[in-house]
């Protein structure tokens, strides 16, 4: 049914989709690119058929390995799936294939005044099936909500080759929300083949700000202060001062190579609100110590702003070449606190980390920067990491954001959730996938399921 | 590391398979996978380099399909010298493909390019061949004018203000354009002449092929044909990106002090007080070609120049490669008209049926062959200056 190049075995092919963006590595038997949803769902049946699981993957710039394949699995890549299907400018409605591309449908609306609001720092690259997988984030998401939030409807292959329409348009479907147990589950409970999201009107007026700090805590305080203020800014970013300097070094954004924390704030709205929210924003700041404020003064300055902070995880490699990165949310009034405990755990591990994150809502990603070709540095990130995320732990956080559990946070559920809240998610997997066939051992643990023997799971690595 | 494709291992590792150069890349676009992407084949060319993976067809056919267009690498946050690792797994595995391609290769390469004259009188053949309709439409080639022929109204040598560089294909092919550049050169009141001797071919499209020995070969001589400290303009992007990259193929201070005199056509035009010229009102498109865009990083000025005479349009795409690349719209034409049909479509939707301008001759052919109406920016120009 794909016809024969559409498939392959071809050893190197299959080496290069062992991965995603993050670190886990796996093995494919198969990679496969269906153009139809209807070949996407032959691709399961007949990997079905032959006795392997699946994992569909869209660009594979997932940071939590939940495109690795494990178990031996056919790979579904929906790169070729990227056709608009239909946009419904009055009811703000657009239907998608799933390996369109976040900024793709975004720009194929931009003539209508219209955007796709969920913008993953990734947005250029990453496709809204691995949204929807992975319920992404990112940095408007503050005032605008995550993906779930945008996502009305889902046809889904199931696990086993049949499809099934999950939601629907009307504003308050009958029965379970099954589409909202659907966005996030990262592959496990089949493959969405069309979405139908929630486009949103441009904001009549925006303005975006970078305020620079002298120092980590001054740049935390603002953020508290501007929360509790009431202004509910469409994006609150802030970024350490290592990071700074290597976005710098590739954009030229004119982000102060000498501040110690930079916030990158947006606010829009009507042009008066906007203003006065603005200026509101520049007095905050400026009362806890901004070393200097700045606002965008056309589109053009925007972009280039915002441009620094998306590039911010490749940037990093100037610097080191092997990153590891966490996904944690903290609450925000401990911010200050948990920082400094990372930046203490970081040093007693000779290691070098870099803060850049979603102040606004506490999500914190830190990253470990290192060379893996130094002899003994991963046994050092490895212990770090579990270090820090611990320490987001205790300090009330919970794992991941919006990067989703995937394979590397897999093994740390258990210390999030009880045996009962395992077996309860372990029980709704099952629901939709009895045999486990859609990207196995992702997301739960072995031992979710009550019953199964609990031990200490033999994971890729935190 | 270094293992068979002896690659700089700082530039490898400088890879964090972030994957946000996918969307940039034209072969990657239109065919959705990893082995035709940037993060793939760098991949594929660390797997061979540590031992892990054989070079064999299909890692060939990876390195083979990329068309060098880098717009991964202007994309690349972590800075990786995609090209320059391209052009080394080139250099390492020897030229490539059936026998037939690499002995139209040896021949245009090795034989031709670097023998204007010799060049000048195959074009001549292949002129009179396209008049008795011996050359097939399906290879794309331009339509040979004898008029386009005749020399260039140029001195060679002496020490003018500017350096116009002909180069090989483009003056056999597009000297009209050349004619124009010059035009629009003196009209800013600077004297203008051609290279002295030796100024055959830049050697771009011997680099991009692997063959690094003769590429150094043909940029020495390059280098002694336009003595003294005048700018060397340049109205051919592919070739202007090579020549600004002389210092570190060449490894001379002299070689350097010449690449910092190098300068693309509009480039060295948006320096200068600006030629009157008549406000048209038309609608230009820019196709940003990518070595103009990616590699230079010069594409602004086409816009600086032509904002006068033209209602500039841009396109939605990025710059996306339009999938000529030197030689590959020749070696690998079914994802070379792939790529184009995408590059044809972001045109459309811009301005249907407007002009297109483009910098670069190997994207002029290319387009036209689809047929678009491409002018270099030079020819623009000429057209409406005042007098
Ligand atoms: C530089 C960089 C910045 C990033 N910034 C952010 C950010 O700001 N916010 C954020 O949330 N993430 C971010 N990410 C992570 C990543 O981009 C997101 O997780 C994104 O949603 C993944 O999309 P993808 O198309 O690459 O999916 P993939 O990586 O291919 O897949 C991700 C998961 O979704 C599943 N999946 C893919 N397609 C489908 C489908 N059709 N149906 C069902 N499941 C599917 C996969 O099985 C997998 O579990 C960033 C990553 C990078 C490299
Ligand atoms: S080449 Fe650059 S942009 Fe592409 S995956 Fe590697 S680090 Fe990311
Ligand atoms: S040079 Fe162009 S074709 Fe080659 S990998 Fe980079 S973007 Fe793709």
């Amino acid at each position: 049914m794909l016809g024969t190049a559409n498939a392959t075995a071809e050893p190197l092919e299959l080496a290069l989709y062992a991965r995603d963006a993050g670190v886990a590595e796996g093995h494919a038997v198969a990679v496969c690119w269906p153009a139809t949803g209807a070949q996407l769902a032959a691709a399961v049946r007949v990997a079905r058929a032959h006795g392997r699981p699946f994992v569909v993957r869209g660009s594979g710039t997932g940071l939590a390995g939940g495109a690795t394949p494990l178990g031996d699995p056919v790979v579904i890549v929906t790169t070729r799936l990227d056709r608009i299907l239909e946009v419904d400018a009055r009811s703000r409605v657009a239907w998608v294939e799933p390996g369109v591309l976040n900024l793709d449908l975004s720009r194929a609306v931009r003539h209508l005044g219209l955007h796709y609001a969920p913008d993953p720092s990734s947005q250029q690259a990453c496709t809204i099936g691995g949204n929807v997988g992975t319920n992404a984030g990112g940095p408007h998401c503050l005032a605008y909500g995550v993906t779930s939030a945008h996502v009305l409807a889902v046809e889904v292959v199931l696990p086993d080759g049949e499809v099934a329409l999950l939601g629907g348009l009307a504003p308050d479907e009958p029965g379970y929300d099954l589409r909202g147990c659907f966005v996030g589950s990262e592959g496990t409970m089949g493959a969405a083949t069309r979405i139908a999201v929630r486009l949103t009107p441009d904001p009549p007026e925006v303005a975006t700000m970078l305020c620079a700090f002298a120092s980590v805590e001054d740049a935390a305080a603002t953020v508290s202060e501007t929360i509790a203020s009431g202004v509910l800014p469409a994006a609150l970013e802030m970024m350490d001062a290592p990071i700074t300097r290597a976005v710098e070094d590739f954009v030229g954004a004119g982000y102060p190579r000498d501040a110690q924390a930079v916030l990158l704030v947006e606010v829009d709205g009507l042009p008066a609100g906007v203003a006065e929210q603005a200026a509101q924003v520049e007095a905050i700041a400026r009362a806890h110590g901004a070393t200097a404020v700045r606002t965008a003064a056309d589109e053009a300055e925007r972009a280039l702003l915002w441009k620094g902070r998306k590039s911010a995880f490749g940037a990093i490699a100037r610097i080191a070449p092997d990153y590891y990165l966490h996904d944690a949310v903290v609450p925000r009034t401990r911010l200050v606190e948990v920082l400094g405990e990372i930046a203490r755990i970081a040093a007693a591990h000779r290691l070098l980390v870099m803060n850049v994150f979603h102040a606004g809502d506490g999500n914190l990603h830190p990253l470990i920067v290192f060379d893996g070709r130094e002899p003994g540095t991963w046994q050092r990130v490895r212990a770090a990491g579990t270090a820090i995320l611990e320490a987001c732990l205790d300090a009330g956080g919970v794992l991941t954001g919006e990067h989703g559990v995937g394979v590397e946070k897999r093994d740390l559920m258990p210390r999030l959730f009880g045996p009962d809240d395992l077996d309860a998610q372990a029980r709704l997997r099952d629901a939709f996938d009895p045999d486990g066939a859609a990207n196995p051992m992702k997301v739960l643990p072995r031992g979710s399921r009550c019953g199964e023997l609990q031990r200490v799971p033999e994971g890729t690595w935190i | 590391m270094s293992g068979p494709l002896r690659l700089d291992p700082d530039g490898l590792v400088a890879c964090v398979a972030c994957g946000l150069c996918l969307p940039h890349c034209p072969t990657y676009r239109v065919t959705g996978r990893e082995i035709a992407s940037p993060r793939g084949r760098i991949a594929a060319m660390r797997a061979v380099e540590a031992g892990a993976a054989p070079a064999d067809d299909a890692f060939v056919r990876a390195i083979d399909e990329c068309i060098q267009c880098r717009g991964c690498e202007a994309a690349c946050p972590s800075g990786v010298p995609f090209g320059h690792l391209v052009e080394a797994t080139r250099a390492a595995l020897g030229p490539v493909g059936p026998w037939w391609r690499r002995a139209a290769e040896a021949v245009a390469l090795r034989l031709l390019a670097p023998r204007h004259t010799l060049l000048v009188a195959a074009t001549w053949v292949l002129l009179a061949a396209q008049r008795l309709r011996l050359v097939p439409a399906r290879l794309g080639l331009p339509r040979l004018r004898a008029a386009s022929l005749r020399p260039l109204d140029l001195p060679a040598g002496g020490s003018p203000d500017a350096w116009l560089f002909p180069g090989c294909v483009m003056d056999a092919w597009m000297r009209d354009t050349h004619r124009a550049a010059a035009r629009v050169i003196r009209a800013t009141g600077a004297v203008v002449a051609r290279p002295g001797a030796g100024a055959d071919c830049c050697g771009a499209l011997h680099l991009h092929t692997g063959r690094i020995a003769l590429a150094r070969r043909l940029a020495a001589r390059v280098v002694r044909s336009m003595p003294g400290d005048a700018p060397v303009v340049v109205d051919s992007a592919g070739c202007g990106a090579v020549m600004k990259d002389y210092g570190r193929l060449l490894g001379t201070p002299e070689a350097g002090a010449f690449a910092a005199r190098v300068h693309d056509f509009s480039e060295w035009l948006a320096t200068r007080p600006p030629p009157p010229v008549a406000r048209t009102g038309r609608t230009v498109v820019v196709q940003d070609p990518c070595h103009l865009r990616h590699v230079q990083r010069a594409h602004g000025a086409v816009r600086s120049v032509l904002r006068d005479a033209y209602e500039i349009v841009e396109t939605d795409d990025d710059g996306l490669c339009c999938g000529a690349g030197g030689l590959y719209a020749a070696t690998r034409p079914a994802l070379a008209s792939a790529v184009r049909d995408r590059k044809v479509a972001a045109i459309g939707r811009a301005a249907p049926g407007a002009v297109v301008a483009s910098a670069n001759p190997g994207c002029t052919m290319h387009l036209r062959a689809a047929g678009l109406d491409v002018r270099h920016p030079a020819e623009l120009l000429a057209e409406v200056l005042d007098g």
